[in-house]
């Protein structure tokens, strides 16, 4: 039975059920974020040793009390070296983000409100950037400026802001022909304070909630460069760094490769559950 | 499907194919990082450097090298590997069977998986089920392809010993075999993505009014789900698994890397260690062409599925 072949009261209960669930699992994405912010902002306090340091006494040790993720073969702490990766794993979210976000949202407002050839111009941009596999264009530009974290982050930058603006553009274009939109023009207001000040703030919501997912996109690529040897370059403790320096250790020492990975996935749910609750709190009040 | 869509879709592409032609191009020859002295390093003398630069074509202006860069892409040249002294072109059409073969593999194996799936999860919705495969799936989609590769190639092929470590097979049936864990490692976020897209295409179709005709109709449960709903659910899951092709190539970089497979993903990877700069501006080039490529066939199978598409 569909929900419009419900009886309205009990359409009502499901949409209430429904509510709690998205409210709980935004709680649960929050309380992921925040331990995760407090590792990365504070790892000095939470790793009980240094990600770092070398201990001959105790390698490949698996999971015990005194080291609850085991040690590496170098017998650092895998625990205190998930830990501290969370910085720089969290470094990638924001740092692979942040020019998209700002530059991707005013081209995208501008385009959108402006149209003509500049639409004509951007939507040709689009389409080319999208034939590029992601992954395979990030590589490239990565594989001529040299491996590294910057690069890396220029990269991204360099073709991540195209989908930030693509999705501004589509909404400012809808929001365009708002009643609103034609007060501010009656009420004489320039172009620019039409765009930031009325057209900005009531098209950003699903910039937000795709700036969350990106985050999470980013910490699988940042990650994934990382254990290709193009991202952070070890020692640096970095999850998917980790996760390379235990792959061939994969059957006798499996905890080296398991548990950055964990925190990897327990990252991308983070981002996606604040991002679907944030969706829903605002769809909700529309 | 009208012929004048075909025709206006098909010149579309050339436009594309440029401009792909001049971003590769822009990319290995203006970017800071100069290849000649990547490849010899900082203590090259001169001379090495300019022999180097002779035989690249890297002395001359960059326009003009952009023309031979073009004349010699449509003779089918694209320079030779510096680090295995073969041709690019060669070096591309020897592998990319085996990644064109595992994508292929994977995209097949993620229908398989997202199809049933999303059929359960949206004829349950919101019950047990429901949220048993969407919390699986949301898993899926934030573990990374390396990682689910590792994971599997440890459980399945290194305890387990059912599947082959890596490589790749001689025969038809041994190169399925072989690539049966790295097209499921693949295949596996690809799937995420369909199966939500899907769920939330059939569920917004279970509630169209034709549906509840066919079923007015008297038609038959299944008749009605295959033929009304899954088929114009399936429209807007066509474009997005277009769409995700690029994702799919680039994982499988990725994948070819941690099994072993002679794919260009690996080659690719190989060439950035190796700073083989052409070997690099060529894969791009190709997997880029590759990628506009399957938009014009899905724009095609969209406009097949519904021609309402072509008439826009």
């Amino acid at each position: 039975m569909t929900a419009a072949a419900l009886p309205p009261g009990i359409l009502g209960q499901r949409r209430i059920r429904r509510m709690g669930r998205g409210r709980k699992s935004l709680y649960i994405g929050i309380a992921i974020m925040l331990v995760m912010l407090v590792c990365a902002f504070f790892p000095e306090f939470v790793a009980p040793y240094d990600p770092l340091a070398f201990d001959y006494n105790a390698i490949m040790h698996p999971p015990s009390l005194a080291h609850p993720f085991g040690t590496d073969n170098f017998g650092r702490d895998v625990l205190s070296r998930v830990i501290w990766a969370t910085r720089i794993d969290m470094q990638i979210a924001i740092f692979c983000t942040l020019f998209p976000l700002f530059f991707g949202t005013l081209v995208g407002a501008i385009v959108g409100y402006r149209s003509g050839w500049l639409e004509a111009v951007f939507g040709r941009l689009v389409d080319l950037t999208i034939t590029f596999p992601f992954l395979v264009i990030v590589i490239a530009i990565v594989a001529v400026l040299g491996p590294g974290l910057l690069n890396m982050y220029i990269a991204v930058s360099a073709v991540g802001w195209v989908f930030y603006a693509q999705l501004m553009r589509a909404d400012v274009q809808v929001q365009r022909q708002s009643e609103y939109v034609a007060a501010a023009k009656v009420l004489g207001y320039g172009e620019a304070r039409i765009i930031f000040r009325h057209l900005l703030p009531n098209a950003i919501t699903p910039i937000i909630v795709y700036w969350m997912t990106d985050m999470a996109l980013d910490i699988l690529l940042g990650s994934s460069l990382g254990y290709l040897g193009l991202g952070a370059q070890p020692p640096t403790a970095e999850w998917g760094v980790i996760i390379a320096d235990g792959k061939n250790f994969m059957s006798t020492a499996w905890w080296i490769s398991v548990f950055p990975g964990i925190a990897i996935v327990l990252a991308g749910v983070g981002f996606s559950l604040v991002g679907d609750g944030i969706a829903d709190i605002f769809r909700r009040r529309r | 499907m009208s012929l004048n869509y075909l025709v206006i879709r098909l010149a579309q592409i050339l436009p594309t194919f440029f401009l792909i032609m001049v971003i590769v191009f822009v990319l290995v020859h203006l970017l800071p990082g100069d290849p000649t002295s990547a490849l010899l390093g900082i203590r090259a003398t001169d001379e090495a450097v300019n022999r180097i630069n002779e035989q690249l074509g890297l002395n001359r202006p960059i326009p003009v090298q952009f023309l031979f860069f073009l004349r010699n892409f449509f003779q089918g040249d694209l320079g030779d590997s510096i680090v295995l002294k073969v041709s690019v072109t060669s070096l591309i059409i020897s592998r990319l069977p085996v990644t064109l073969f595992l994508t292929a593999f994977a995209a097949i194996l993620a229908v398989l998986l997202a199809v049933p799936m999303a059929m359960l999860a949206a004829l349950r919705r919101d019950s047990a089920v429901d949220g048993a495969i969407r919390t699986g799936f949301q898993i899926g989609l934030s573990m990374p392809v390396f990682y689910i590769g590792i994971v599997l190639l440890t459980f399945f092929a290194a305890r387990l010993r059912w599947f082959p470590v890596g490589g790749f097979g001689t025969t038809f049936g041994e190169d399925l075999y072989h690539l049966f864990l790295p097209a499921l490692t693949l295949a596996f976020s690809l799937s995420a993505v369909l199966m939500r897209n899907l769920r939330n295409g059939i569920i917004e179709v279970l509630n169209a009014e034709y549906v509840d005709f066919a079923r007015a109709k008297g038609l038959r449960n299944r008749l009605v789900l295959g033929r009304h709903v899954l088929r114009n659910a399936l429209i807007a899951t066509v474009a997005l698994f277009g769409l995700n092709i690029g994702t799919l190539l680039g994982g499988a970089v990725i994948t070819e890397s941690v099994f072993a497979i002679p794919g260009v993903g690996r080659l690719m990877i190989d060439s950035i260690y190796g700073r083989d700069y052409p070997v690099i501006q060529g894969l791009t080039l190709t997997l880029a062409i590759l990628v506009s490529l399957v938009f014009l066939v899905t724009d095609l199978v969209q406009a097949f599925l519904d021609p309402r598409i072509a008439r826009r």
